[in-house]
């Protein structure tokens, strides 16, 4: 509507007198900037997500960088509004691939006579070494919430995770997250209730910011 | 942005300032590794997008061009609207006329060689008179 003002006023005129195709242009910018600022506004949550499902750091990644390249090249013409949910679907079956091929690959490994360790990562023993700065006690007990919600996350059905993960990390409403799900709202609902009564009876109500 | 605008519980709020936190702690390496992520997705949008242009915007003029040059190349070969025939294929087309004649063929077997000579005296009267 903005844009559309815009070209419809005096002083815009001559922007407009270059033709279709510098309209075109300037559409086709506008519309890879919107893409850009959602996708950037996206990508540290969806990350979150799918580390959570995936339990690994390179593969949530993948998994991230596989759902931006395929909403980039087969939805960016779609409506700003349906890339949010589209962009979650195409994640979570990313997701769903990568724990079926996991699995398999398990199952052929557990097969194998000889399986070393040795292809496991070495940990990184700066990122182990503990900081030298001193440890603000409210961090302390951010860091104890998040590794026990973490905990309970991971404890909880696969479903359970992804409604409570999109509906609070990523403030998605119950048709939103029915979209991003591939299911119906009331399957939202009861999968999101599930959730928070199963994390509440292992947390509490885990962290009291005022404290 | 509460989900669905619902008011909140104590739990939910603090399970998303929890989370939030998770995401703020999330280390340069990761957050490098996504932004180069959704620049190769940009790209490869922005190339879907030439590439169709490229097909969509193919100037009518072209075509108009190539329709021109066809027009006029086959205008070259046979100016005046109809091929020619050149003398040898206009006789066998009299031939194959007269072979397919079943009444000409009749007077072949009857070994009547007179027919023709008056059937060729007749054509080049008419040819002379014309």
């Amino acid at each position: 509507m903005y844009e559309f003002a815009t070209l419809a006023s005096p002083y815009s005129m001559p922007a407009a007198l270059h033709g279709d195709v510098d309209q075109t242009d300037s559409s086709a910018q506008s519309r890879s900037r919107a893409l850009n600022q959602f996708l950037a506004s996206v990508e540290l949550k969806a990350f979150k997500i799918a580390q959570a499902a995936l339990r690994h750091e390179d593969d949530a990644l993948d998994a991230v960088q596989d759902a931006m390249l395929q909403l980039a090249r087969a939805y960016a013409e779609r409506p700003a509004e349906e890339w949010k949910p589209l962009f979650y679907r195409i994640l979570e079956n990313r997701i769903r691939d990568m724990q079926r091929r996991r699995t398999v690959r398990g199952r052929v490994i557990a097969w194998l006579p000889f399986r070393g360790e040795e292809d496991e990562d070495e940990p990184d023993p700066i990122s182990q070494a503990p900081s030298p700065e001193p440890q603000p006690v409210k961090r302390l007990e951010l860091d104890e919430a998040m590794g026990a919600l973490e905990q309970a996350l991971n404890a909880l059905p696969r479903r359970q995770q992804q409604a409570f993960l999109l509906r609070t990390l990523e403030g998605m409403d119950v048709a939103e997250t029915a979209a991003a799900m591939g299911c119906s709202q009331g399957s939202v609902k009861t999968h999101y209730f599930r959730a928070v009564q199963s994390l509440r009876a292992q947390l509490g109500e885990l962290y009291e910011p005022g404290a | 942005m509460s989900p669905a605008h619902e008011p909140l519980t104590t739990f939910e709020r603090n399970a998303r300032i929890v989370l939030e936190e998770g995401v703020r702690r999330i280390d340069a390496r990761t957050r490098s590794r996504l932004n180069q992520a959704r620049h190769a997705a940009l790209e490869a949008a922005q190339h879907r997008r030439t590439r169709w242009r490229s097909f969509t915007l193919m100037p009518a003029a072209g075509v108009a061009a190539v329709a021109v040059l066809v027009a006029v190349t086959l205008w070259q070969r046979n100016p005046g609207g109809e091929l020619p025939l050149l003398e040898g294929q206009r006789s066998a087309m009299e031939d194959i006329d007269l072979l397919s004649d079943s009444e000409g063929l009749d007077l072949v077997q009857n070994g009547d060689g007179s027919f023709y000579e008056w059937a060729a005296a007749q054509t080049d009267n008419g040819e002379s008179e014309g």
